[in-house]
Parts: structure tokens; sequence; C-alpha cells
């Protein structure tokens, strides 16, 4: 629990005291990449699938955690970006035969550039108003993968999508990917630790807070709007670029809007707004079910079952809770002679 | 308190024993228990289900019993790749399903590099394509059933023009190009080429779009809710031109649904349990006394399934997942070696199926077959 990084407690320290001490969500986050790295060890292919299926989903969590939990605009268009990120992966590798990683880097920029398009919307509209543009954009984004046949496959979608090489050598292997996925993440983790503990991290809080006062302060409410939702969309673009290869085919379904609304119930049942909470959130989405699966037909009932109460139980999520229960915990404690 | 012990330690042998293992033989099937694909992967299970207590009854395969495993895809094609992994980790002989063509596409690599049959019940033409020898259907594809209905167009409805209305998704949009393709062939010029929603509920337009072409006939390539709803939909426009369709639009959950708008449809029907055949119409009895519905399609294609594994297995003589695939490719089967077969069927090397077929029309509430259509090979 001392990972408990509510991003209005990040940044609190001065700079001094920061270099002072080891930040725990920075320990945290290298301990949990080095668990992570040796977890599939005789877990099978299928545990270690489910494992980077679950990471992957996490990176697309963390964006929106940013562009919701962080900035709090209200963005139902993550899948549209996964599936702009997966799409161009799929059709820069399978179709074009370039290498993974100047695939990657087009579909970070392609999304990064779409969001701050999408981003124009959310400095004129806000709350439900934003839900209902983006959840736009993205049946937009799902007619395009699947009308556009000639280009996505349409329908069929793009299969043979291959994995990234690693100084020659191939990832094909579960393992292999798996550990590449742990590295990216924790890249991708660590940037959005410095991210939040940087003035801009502050600057994104603001607007989450209160936009009017946040401007009066001077901070630019338009710049800063736009680069969450960006930086939001940039990260559902990586995780798309990483999910093509992870499942070796694509086609426009797990794009759709359901999709965007499943992505949104793991930024809020993991903690919206905490560092750890799209984490949490994933492993809710993706492999609690999977778990759930020794209870046969019934399983995704008492999936909905938890997630219902869950949330009625802790509106703010599992770290939410979790904070809560820390802290009563501390009280009792001080209070003890 | 001796006869106990021993018994007892008799009892802790027999269990802790590996011939009990070897005793059984683990088959998983991954499909579409919920989502899209939820009303055609529940009859593909069922049907698995049937086929696998009847062989149980009867001693099994070689000897053993089969232990059958069902897992859900969710129609969604990350998730089926999960599932198909976990069976192959598990051990499973075969792999049976999915149903639907995408989530089969993003799970037929793994089967391929683990060496294991995997018998799906997707139609869509691509799927053989891609020269996985390990992929094999339980039914004709779209491109096996598309030439026999062109031909029925033009030869029997003497069709000069015909609309075509399709559900654009990944079974519409291959029934769709491949009903073009033979059309053209058979000089028959498609007058509208109308592209529908999966789960639509208001097929008026579209109805209305249809009777403005005016087209000597209609050819309908929907999933099964979706045809009903259309069925009403031009009945109530006044569509009096010939309906035509494959296997769905004549499947009995269709007509149910439809009620009297679905009386005088026609089309071609590869599987159905209303078909003049012996074992199909056995099939569908005891599928209903099983389930207390009528099987579709889908119902015939699991337990086509499970006996093609069977038949493959003694034919081998012993449990060789490589070897079943080999059995498999190329193979005969012939319902006097193996009547869970229901009708003679040969695999071609690629996995795609060739066997007779029907041509039925809905009469009175009721699918009766107009004509038996010889297989397209010699």
């Amino acid at each position: 629990m001392n990972a408990r990084t509510d991003f209005a407690a990040v940044g609190q320290g001065a700079p001094r005291r920061a270099l002072s001490r080891i930040d725990p969500a920075l320990v945290s986050i290298v301990l949990a990449a080095a668990i992570l790295w040796f977890a599939p060890v005789g877990m099978g292919r299928y545990g270690t699938y489910v494992l980077t299926l679950w990471l992957v989903m996490a990176i697309a969590v963390m964006g929106l955690n940013l562009t919701l939990g962080v900035a709090g605009l209200k963005s139902l268009a993550q899948a549209a970006f996964m599936g702009i990120g997966a799409y161009t992966v799929g059709i820069l590798t399978a179709k074009a035969g370039m290498s993974w990683y100047p695939a990657f880097a087009i579909a970070t920029l392609a999304t990064f550039a779409m969001g701050i398009v999408v981003g124009f919307p959310a400095l004129r509209v806000r709350a439900h108003y934003l839900a209902f543009v983006t959840l736009a954009f993205t049946s937009l984004v799902w007619l395009v993968l699947r009308n556009e046949e000639w280009l996505t496959g349409g329908t069929f979608g793009l299969s043979n999508i291959p994995r990234p090489t690693l100084f020659g050598a191939r990832l094909d292997d579960a393992l292999s990917f798996h550990r590449f996925v742990v590295v990216v993440t924790m890249i991708l983790t660590l940037a959005i630790w410095w991210l939040l503990r940087s003035p801009w991290g502050r600057a994104f809080l603001a607007l989450r807070e209160n936009p009017v006062r946040a401007a009066s302060l001077g901070v630019d409410v338009r710049a800063y709007t736009l680069l969450a939702f960006a930086i939001g969309s940039a990260y559902g673009g990586m995780a798309g670029a990483l999910y093509a290869p992870l499942v070796e085919f694509i086609d426009p379904s797990p794009f759709a809007i359901s999709a965007s609304f499943f992505l949104l119930l793991m930024v809020v049942a993991g903690g919206s707004g905490y560092l750890f909470g799209p984490f949490v959130g994933a492993l809710l989405g993706v492999v609690l079910p999977e778990w759930l699966r020794f209870t046969g037909g019934l399983y995704l009932i008492i999936f909905a079952a938890i997630v219902l109460l869950l949330l009625i139980a802790c509106p703010k999520g599992v770290l939410g809770l979790a904070e809560m229960l820390w802290a009563r915990a501390a009280r009792l404690v001080r209070r003890t002679p | 308190m001796r006869t106990w012990i021993i018994g007892g330690a008799l009892a802790a042998l027999a269990l802790g024993s590996p011939v009990l293992a070897q005793d059984k033989v683990k088959l998983i099937n991954v499909s579409e228990l919920s989502g899209a694909g939820a009303t055609a992967g529940t009859n593909w299970k069922n049907g698995i289900d049937l086929a696998v207590a009847e062989i149980n009854a009867k001693g099994g395969i070689l000897g053993r019993q089969i232990e059958i495993v069902h897992y859900d895809t969710q129609t969604n094609p990350a998730n089926t790749r999960a599932a198909v992994q976990r069976a192959i980790d598990e051990g499973t002989y075969a792999v049976l399903g999915p149903v639907f063509s995408g989530p089969i596409g993003a799970s037929m690599q793994i089967a391929q590099r683990a060496e294991i049959a995997q018998l799906v019940g997707g139609e869509a033409a691509n799927l053989t394509a891609q020269n996985n020898p390990y992929i094999f259907r339980t039914s004709l594809s779209q491109t096996a059933a598309m030439p026999k209905l062109a031909k029925a167009l033009a030869n029997d409805v003497k069709a000069k023009t015909v609309s075509v209305v399709w559900v654009n998704n990944d079974f519409g949009k291959g029934g769709r190009d491949a009903i073009n393709a033979e059309l053209a062939k058979v000089g028959i010029k498609v007058a509208a080429d109308i592209s529908t929603e999966q789960g639509q509920a208001d097929f008026a337009a579209d109805a209305i779009k249809v009777k403005n072409a005016n087209a000597d006939a209609v050819f309908v390539y929907l999933n099964e809710e979706e045809s009903a709803r259309f069925l009403r939909a031009a009945r109530q426009q006044g569509i009096d031109k010939p309906i035509w369709g494959e296997t769905t639009l004549l499947g009995a959950k269709v007509i149910e649904l439809a009620g009297d708008a679905a009386n005088g449809v026609k089309g071609h029907v590869g599987l159905s349990v209303d078909a003049p055949v012996p074992g199909l119409k056995d099939f569908g009895r005891k599928f209903r006394e099983k389930f207390n519905y009528a099987s579709d399609h889908n119902g015939i294609k699991g337990y086509n399934a499970v006996y093609m594994i069977k038949w493959a297995t003694e034919k081998q003589k012993k449990f060789d997942k490589k070897g079943l695939a080999d059995t498999l490719r190329g193979a005969t089967i012939k319902v006097s070696e193996e009547p869970g077969i229901l009708m003679d069927t040969v695999v071609l090397k690629n996995g795609d199926l060739d066997r007779e077929s029907f041509l039925a029309e809905v009469k009175a509430g009721k699918q009766e077959i107009v004509a038996v259509l010889p297989p397209v090979g010699p």
C-alpha cells in the first residue's frame, strides 16, 4: 500500500526531498517489472498470454486514466485509438513488411496527432457532451476499419501479423514476447510517473479540479487539455501497437464502442486517478474472467456481479477503497497509546 | 476391518493409477457461448455434447471415454486466442471450434504451431486458403455453396437480375463476395447490393430499396434474427418476387421468428435436420429430445466434428494428435463406416468439405427439401 500514489499526492514533495528519498511508486514499478519478468515461469503459454494481454490492456487504461482520471476529460474514444494503433502496426508490418519499431513510432505519433484533433471538441464541450463526441469518433473509426477493405481487410481482418525482433532474435514465443511487453510497459509506466511529478502533471490535476481557477493561475487550459488528450490517446495507440503482434490477428470487433466502455470500466474499477489503478482495473477486466472460468457457464454472470458489488462498495475503485482502509488503519494506530 | 483396509488401498491405487488417465481422451471446445455469436456457438456446443454422450455410452473411442470441456470465447478474437492456447496447454486431443470466422482467424495459427487438428464451424471462404494443414471445416464453405445457388437462380427462377441483401460482418461479406462472383459467371446482374448491420432491428428501409430495385429475385444472406426481421419487413412492403437464401435463411430459428413471412422462401441448405437423409432426421429427433428445441446447422456441425475425430482415430488406431490431422486430410468418410457422420463426406486437402446438399422451400411454416444436389467433386 505504500505504493499508494494518488496523483494529488504525487509531486507534493519539494525537489530536494524527492531526491533525498526514493519514491515508493518508483520502487514498486521496478519491483513489479522484475516480478513480471519471471512470473510466467511454469505458467504455460496460456498463463503467459493472459499476463501479456493484461499488461497491454493496462497501457490502454493508463492512457484513459490520464485523460479521465487526471485531467477529468470523459473520453469514450480509447478503443478507437487502440484500433488506430493496432491497424497502423498491422498494415505496416504484415502488408508493407516494415519492422515493428518504426511502425510502433508511427502508430504513437499518429494517435498523438489524432488525439490533438479529437481534443479540440473538449475545449468547447465537457462532461457527458464530450463523451458523446468521442463516442461518435469511435463509431467513425470502427466504420472505417470495417468498410475500407482494401486497406484494413474489412470484416475479415488482418492475419499473420509478425512479432518484433530484438537484436536479430525473434520474439515469436510467448515468454520472449511477454518479457518484451514487460519492458515496454515499465518504460511507459515510468514515463507517466515522471509526467505526473512534473509541473505538467500538476497542471492536469488543476484542470480536473477547477479549470477556471487553473486558468486564473496561468495554466494554459487549451494547451493542457489538448496535451492530456493527445498523451492519453498515444498510450491507446501504443497498446494497440502491442495488441496486434500479441494476437497476430486483428479485426474491427475489439475496437468497437463496447470496448471503449469496457476500458472506462477498468479505469473506474481500478481507481480513477491512481497511478496503479489501470493495472488493478485491467486485472479485473482481463484476468478475473479467465480465473472465473472454473465456474463453467456462470462465469460472466459472476464476473458482472463482482464488478457491480465492487463499484457499489467502493465507488472510487479498488485503490480508492484500499486508500480509505489504509487511512483508517493509520488513524487507529495513532489513537492507540 | 481388514476388508475395509484392502478395499481402501485398492481404491487409492486405482485413483492414483495412470491407467485411469489413459481411460479418457480430453477434447476441448472453444466456442461463442456469449456475445454476438452466442446462438451459433451454443448450438455447436449442444451438438458436441450430444455426440460425446452417444460415443461414451457406446464405450468411447478405442475404449477411451471422451472428457469434454467447453470454453467461451465471448466472440472476441483475443479471448478466443487465450482459450485455444489454454486448450492446447491442457492437452486437448483436438481443438473444436470456434464457429465465427474472425475468432477462427485469431486462433488457427496456434493450433497449427502445436500441430493439432482444429475442427471449426466457420464457412468464410478465406479460412482454408491460408495453407494451414491443421484446419478442417465441418460444413460446406461459401465457395462450395454459392455456385449451386447461382445455377438454381439462373435455371429454376430464370432470373436476369437479383437484389442481394447481406449483413456486413465476416460471414455476410464473404457470402456476398462469393454470390456476386457466381452470379456474374451465370450472367445475372446485381440490381441492388444492400449492406445491413449485425443486430439491425428495422429493415423497412432495406425492404423499400429491394422493392424499388424490382429485380427478378432477392438473395438474402443475414444472421438468424436479422433474416427473420428482413422477411417480415419484405412481406410488409409487399415484395412478391422469389426470395432465396443459403442455409441460415431457411433455418428452424428463422422460420419460428418470421412466422408466415417465411413461407415461400427458397434456398440452398448445406445441413438441415429436415433433409430426406435418415441420419440427419435421426439426429434432429435426438437433439430435440435432449435439448427441447430444433437444432440448426451449427448443431449438426458440432455433432459432425466429434464423429470426424472418432472416425480418424479409429482409422489410425491410436491417439496421435498430428496423425489425426494427417488422417483427416483427403479422407472420404462414409456413413456405412461411421453412421455419426450423417452424410458421406469428402475432406479435401485444404480442409474444405464436399458432400451432397439440398434445395429447400419453406411451406406452411416447415422447411421442405425439394431437390438433392450432388457433391461438387467427382
